[in-house]
């Protein structure tokens, strides 16, 4: 395993009492500051890597250092050693922190910081060392020691960074008229607005840092703000690539050594989640059983011995041992890398390019004759145009690949790209319908120039000054929105275990948006394309199977819907046809039913009487044909008692079919009217109901139990008993 | 094709495997169906010219590819095979004459291909005319008979299709009354919801679809649709393919909104055109019946046995030393960000899209007119624009209800059709995702020295003797060849499954032959005389190879009990490497929970500190 390289970090902050100082309206440095300690700590947690991290604060009342004899190195405070930090430290900055009273000589706190390191990393491997400090500047130094300081930090190879209220170049943007935002823009405080003590304190903040690092070491000075912003970002998830050795051959006997490395893959979140007990977060409380059970009605049990492993074989399921199996199965002869040929790179499609990774290969660092063959090749490929495929395993134990071998030439290196393409049996060959030529979708001139003004609106690449294009979306440095999210929720919760969630940062969404320069663009082709093509969401059926599609709604049977359509023009039909309709018959009883409640011939009461006397000899049929015909009377019973305002009838009749459902066996068609979500009447619907919607709601669900108590209460009722003597 | 229900079995899961669908389409539910309506009469079996195989046997041909790879790739799906024009009668009631059902409406198994290898070649045409015969035409009985196969089926059918095979235009040869019938029960047939195609043969002096045949298929599905193909195949492959190009029902992964912004929304299906075909999961079977058996996984509390029902467990994961804990619900609400859909962000010049910027197979979008109407001349504007100006759209894409975003690029693609008017490409875009920079790894690369122009030359003469067409269906799977040969020769008892021909392994003999003296000379060339490349320099090797051979050249090691019992007790089980936690698993047979390193320690540490 290659070992991450480690590195220990002590974060030195200003306590003082200056840097609770502010401007009315702006943060006090001392919480800008205190900020930044806490994201960078919590991105450490995260990040879950071996970094250990300390904290030393100075301007704090008391003294706490093993430097500090004879008065000196007085109000500064080693909070924490170099450690791991984890939560526990999140909660002591959240809590402990506070502002002191004094104030200390950042060069001394600096001192401090560097006997702390160089003491507690000895004997540890580290490939870092740094030194973070968080200042106002607002202190008199005593210079003398500057040198020493200096010249102990480059020998113990210890970096520094500096973060400070203001940006380092504040003086000299302020004399340039102060119209220059810095790269950050930031809230930074004017030059003119720092004292004395802090415009010494800047110089010799430029002088260490251009004495240890010359001309970079500025870049290593930000301001709360600038860093705030950065931080706010989780780390992304590092992985050091592992190197995998391979030969490159060619035909049996041209061969060149190679090193491949994952270059691009899905990077998936470390962790995952256990599952812990709701009461105890004991995940040792919580075991997970897996059993074998026939598929039969008891689902006996079956010992996982008295299992054997067996496939599907299309219809039929083939015992096969797994000691059989590896007998049986495809052996591949251990890792390779062997060019099957080489083909126009414009026969690859970038669309089938399978797996979910690049590799990217290079020659071995320290064979410089396979660099040259290597080299070769690439440069051969690149001048043809052409890629290399390959047959690609990367150990003995998995499958063979077949992929290609892209070559890729850049500024500072060269290799191949590995990526994996399918074999036959991956593919699916799908035909769709023609568009181009579709009369139907074919968009006119006038269509195509408002796509067209849309695109030019809308592209994410702009000229810079000097001519090059630059892409303002660069998906590739974009962090993965997974991650954060998850990071600040994990956070959040970590730290105040009873709050609900955080929202999504604003920050983060933001990112997740088209760039606020293109939106603007876009505004009118976007408008000038909404006007030029119609688009109308089709209202969808219902996507629940309703008794219709459980037997066809073919030709002969009328689905409930359609009885509802054509209702008009057949009422009409039918008087001309057959005059008045005296009774509900047996051929079109909805139809009938209608008929009569229009034509008010007969009372509401007796039209209903005639219609439940038909679905009652339709039910006596049981069978499923006479189901629909069933529910659709049922259906028009409803709508008519809904639309006259006459509830009880219904639901009295819907209550007592409800209770005769076991006993008539008509479970099957109950479940129709489940799917149709035909119940009672509620309040809601028809004032004079005395069900409410809930009940309604819950009425069709069949409950045995409810079922008993339900009954009795019922049967006082005088329509009850009216409508049960009819049956 | 793994089955989908498993996924949903370890709710730990990321849902990234999601796009398993096989199901398909959540809306469609039941099975596909196809019945082979094939010609037997004698036309059917006249051998072509030079040796090329009779009508009968390509079909025949054509019938067992489609039944393996269905073994292969949806073994779900129902198949029959139906004889017409035969002497012999055979079907469910007897009831048509001249209409011989070979294989009734099911799922395809060894058995029956082995059927159809017997229809196969010179012998086949041989055991046709003996079981078979040639008699009589009517196309009316066999379609009858055909409707009534799907209606015995008692299970839910969701695409139901026929295809007829003939070479005959005329089948009825002037018989009006007959082809009355034919037509009347074609039509009942389609009314019904069956697809009927025409997979029509060459035949002396051309077949003509317009005599006949016209009025028995299903109209094209949209009238652009190039519905009844002009030339009848000659040869097989293009046969396999018009049938292959037919006889899977595409299915779209999901349907979304595909918006513009400012409430300019379009509708699109989602489709899958390329994923990686995997050895199906192993059923479990009871030793005694050989019957499957079901696996059901339950939570019970550790001390007092309860079983834990889903609100009595939460998730917690550890981060600097503390525990964080969350419902169920929580975790699922972290990876919400916004509803499914594609929201466009802008566009890109083509040379944007990055050869590297690979993560996952592309998917592929496609306008649905029946979800929002005017979606598909919208997303023919833009296919048509953006493949103009050569530029690709980037969207933010959600796939379903809580899963985080990615970034995809829609890359156009406009409709291509080979030499025989079929469809090479569909119009639409490929769906191709792109990188967060989570997912780039930074590669110390290094420069070394490079080659100069004259070992760059000798290195293109050897390009240049070993170039081939690349074609993406060239190459077949060997592992899951030697699987389904392995099964076919379990199933159908034979001695030992039929050699398969790896395709993926280097032509070397060829390649040598074909290069001669060239890869000398680049050696010459590029290699010092006392450099051999195949010599492993032992330093370098060592750190990286951890997987592979190096499992072979350690001996195992096994631990003895005491030594791991040390390990626990000390707590220094973490120095360990995660095979041979893993050995010392299966050596006391501890069962885990998982092969991560903590969890085989976890399960250790459990083990023996009882």
């Amino acid at each position: 395993m290659a070992r991450a390289a480690r590195s220990a970090l002590v974060l030195c902050m200003d306590v003082g009492f200056s840097m609770s100082n502010s401007e009315p309206g702006q943060e006090p440095p001392f919480e800008q500051a205190k900020k930044v300690i806490q994201k960078f700590v919590q991105r450490q947690v995260f990040a879950e890597n071996k970094d250990e991290v300390g904290l030393v604060l100075f301007g704090t009342d008391g003294t706490k250092n093993s430097l500090a004899i004879d008065g000196q190195y007085e109000n500064i405070t080693v909070h924490r050693h170099l450690m791991m930090p984890d939560f526990e430290l999140l909660e002591e900055i959240e809590s402990e922190l506070q502002p002191g009273g004094q104030q200390a000589d950042w060069l001394d706190a600096l001192v401090v910081c560097m006997d702390l390191v160089q003491k507690e990393t000895m004997g540890k491997k580290f490939e870092r060392l740094n030194i973070v400090l968080l200042t106002d500047l607002n202190v008199q130094t005593s210079t003398d020691q500057l040198d020493v300081i200096i010249d102990n930090l480059k020998k113990a190879g210890i970096t520094l960074q500096f973060f400070l209220p203001f940006p380092l170049d504040g003086e000299d943007r302020a004399d340039g008229g102060g119209d220059g935002p810095g790269p950050s823009a930031a809230p930074a405080r004017p030059g003119k607005g720092l004292n004395e003590q802090q415009t010494q304190g800047l110089e010799m903040v430029r002088n260490i840092m251009t004495s240890l690092e010359e001309e970079d070491g500025l870049e290593e000075v930000y301001t709360f703000s600038d860093a705030l912003e950065k931080l706010s970002i989780f780390k992304r998830i590092d992985r050091r690539p592992m190197a995998w050795p391979c030969q490159l051959t060619i035909g049996s006997s041209l061969t060149i050594r190679i090193v491949g490395y994952k270059a691009v893959t899905e990077e998936k979140v470390k962790k995952s989640w256990a599952i812990v007990d709701a009461q105890s977060h004991q995940r040792d409380d919580v075991k997970r059983e897996t059993v074998y059970c026939l598929n039969d009605d008891n689902e006996t049990e079956v010992q996982k011995d008295d299992t054997i492993q067996g496939f599907r074989y299309g219809s039929d399921i083939v015992p096969f041992s797994k000691v059989d199996e590896d007998q049986m199965k495809y052996k591949s002869d251990g890792k390779c890398f062997s060019v099957l040929g080489f083909t126009k790179q414009e026969l690859i499609r970038r669309h089938q390019f399978m797996g979910d990774q690049v590799v990217k290969v290079f020659a071995p660092r320290d064979d410089k004759h396979a660099a040259v063959a290597l080299s070769a090749l690439i440069r051969a490929l690149d001048s043809l145009k052409m890629a290399a495929i390959v047959r690609y395993a990367y150990d003995r134990r998995s499958n063979p690949q077949v992929g290609a071998a892209f070559p890729c030439i850049k500024d500072k290196y060269e290799c191949l790209l590995y990526v994996k393409l399918p074999y036959m049996e991956d593919l699916r060959q799908f035909t769709f319908p023609m568009l181009e030529n579709n009369k139907k979708f074919t968009p006119s001139e006038s269509q195509l120039s408002a796509v067209d003004a849309l695109i030019d609106s809308m592209m994410l690449v702009e000229k810079d000054e000097d001519g090059e294009s630059v892409d303002i979306f660069k998906v590739n440095h974009i962090p993965n929105p997974q991650f954060q999210r998850l990071f600040q929720c994990l956070h959040h919760r970590g730290v105040n275990p009873d709050d609900p969630l955080p929202p999504v940062e604003p920050w983060l969404k933001r990112v997740l948006e088209r760039p606020q320069a293109v939106s603007a663009l876009c505004q009118a082709p976007l408008q000038d394309v909404k006007t030029k093509f119609p688009l109308k969401v089709v209202v969808k059926k219902k996507a629940q199977k309703t008794s219709a599609d459980v037997f066809g709604s073919s030709a002969d049977e009328p689905d409930t819907k359609k009885v509802k359509v054509d209702e008009e023009t057949e009422f009409n039909l039918a008087e001309i046809a057959a005059g008045n309709i005296t009774s509900v018959g047996s051929v079109n009883p909805v139809r009938d039913f209608c008929a009569l409640i229009r034509q008010k011939t007969v009372s509401f009461d007796l039209a209903c009487q005639q219609l439940t006397h038909r679905i009652e000899q339709l039910l006596g049929n049981r069978s499923p044909e006479y189901y629909t015909k069933s529910i659709a009377c049922i259906q028009a019973f409803r709508d008519q008692s809904v639309s006259s305002g006459n509830a009880e009838l219904f639901n009295s009749y819907l209550q007592s079919l409800k209770r005769s459902v076991p006993d008539r066996n008509l479970e099957e068609f109950w479940d129709l009217l489940i799917r149709d979500a035909l119940t009672l009447i509620s309040k809601d619907e028809v004032d004079g109901s005395t069900i409410s919607k809930q009940d309604a709601n819950q009425f069709l669900a069949f409950e045995q139990k409810e079922e008993v108590q339900a009954a009795p209460a019922q049967e006082d009722t005088g329509d009850v008993d009216d409508l049960l003597d009819m049956m | 094709m793994a089955e989908w229900r498993e996924y949903y079995r370890n709710e730990d899961d990321e849902v990234e495997e999601d796009e398993e669908d096989s199901g398909g389409d959540y809306k469609i539910s039941g099975r596909d169906s196809l019945v082979f309506l094939v010609d037997a009469s004698k036309e059917m079996f006249i051998k072509g010219e030079d040796g090329e195989p009779s009508n009968f046997d390509m079909t025949m041909q054509c019938v067992r590819s489609v039944y393996t790879s269905k073994i292969i790739s949806s073994d779900k799906d129902m198949v029959a095979l139906v004889f017409y024009g035969t002497e012999q009668s055979k079907n469910p009631r007897n009831s048509f004459k001249h209409v011989y059902v070979y294989h009734d409406l099911d799922s395809p198994g060894s058995q029956r291909v082995l059927d159809i290898d017997k229809l196969l070649g010179e012998k086949g045409a041989q055991f046709a005319e003996n079981t078979l015969g040639c008699g009589e035409t009517s196309l009316g009985e066999a379609l009858w008979c055909c409707s009534n196969l799907y209606s015995d089926i008692k299970l839910r059918l969701s695409h139901k299709r026929l295809m007829i095979f003939t070479c005959r235009d005329d089948p009825h040869g002037g018989d009006g009354a007959k082809d009355r019938q034919a037509r009347t029960k074609a039509a009942d047939l389609k009314e019904t919801g069956v697809v009927i195609d025409l997979m029509h043969l060459t035949k002396p002096g051309g077949f003509d679809v317009s005599l006949f045949f016209c009025d028995i298929v299903s109209p094209p599905e949209d009238e652009s649709e190039l519905g009844i193909q002009i030339e009848p195949c000659r040869k097989l492959q293009d046969l396999q393919k018009r049938v292959r190009a037919k006889e899977l029902k595409k299915r779209a992964q999901s349907r979304l909104t595909f918006s513009l912004g400012e409430g300019v929304n379009l509708a699109v299906g989602v489709y899958v055109l390329a994923r990686t075909a995997m050895k199906p999961s192993a059923v479990k079977l009871h030793r005694d019946t050989n019957e499957a058996v079901r696996t059901k996984t339950r939570y019970f509390h550790a001390h007092n046995g309860g079983i834990l029902l889903p609100n009595d467990m939460k998730r917690s994961q550890v981060y600097g030393k503390k525990q964080i804990v969350m419902e169920k619900d929580e975790v699922d609400e972290i990876k919400k960000f916004d509803d499914p859909g594609l929201v466009l962000m802008g566009f890109k010049p083509m040379d944007r899209l990055k050869l590297h910027h690979h993560i996952r197979p592309a998917l592929f979008i496609y306008p649905e007119e029946e979800q929002i109407s005017g979606s598909s001349s919208m997303f023919t504007a833009l296919l048509l624009k953006c493949s103009e100006k050569n530029v690709f759209a980037l969207c933010r894409y959600i796939p379903r209800r809580n899963t985080p975003p990615r970034f995809v690029a829609l890359v156009p693609q406009r409709e291509e059709l080979d030499q025989s008017q079929t469809q090479a490409t569909p119009p639409g875009f490929h769906v191709i995702f792109l990188p967060f920079a989570d997912d780039i790894r930074t590669v110390d690369a290094h420069m070394g020295p490079t080659a100069s122009d004259e070992q760059v030359d000798k290195m293109k003469e050897i390009v240049h003797k070993l170039r081939f067409k690349y074609k993406s269906d060239a190459f077949e799977n060997p592992v899951l060849q030697q699987h389904y040969r392995n099964l076919e020769a379990l199933a159908l008892n034979m001695l030992e499954p039929e050699p398969i021909e790896d395709l993926t392994m280097p032509k070397v003999q060829m390649m040598d032959a074909r290069l001669g003296p060239l890869t000398q000379e680049f050696k010459d060339l590029v290699y010092p005389d006392d450099y051999n490349p195949e010599g492993k320099p032992a330093a370098k090797r060592k750190t990286a190879e951890s997987g592979g051979g190096g499992a072979e050249k350690k001996p195992k090691v096994e631990m003895s009990q005491d030594e791991l019992k040390n390990h626990v007790a000390k707590g220094t089980l973490g120095k360990l490497t995660v095979p041979v936690l893993k050995d010392a698993c299966k050596q006391f047979g501890i069962r885990t929970t998982g092969t991560k390193k903590q969890e085989l320690i976890d399960a250790l540490t459990m083990h023996f500190s009882k």
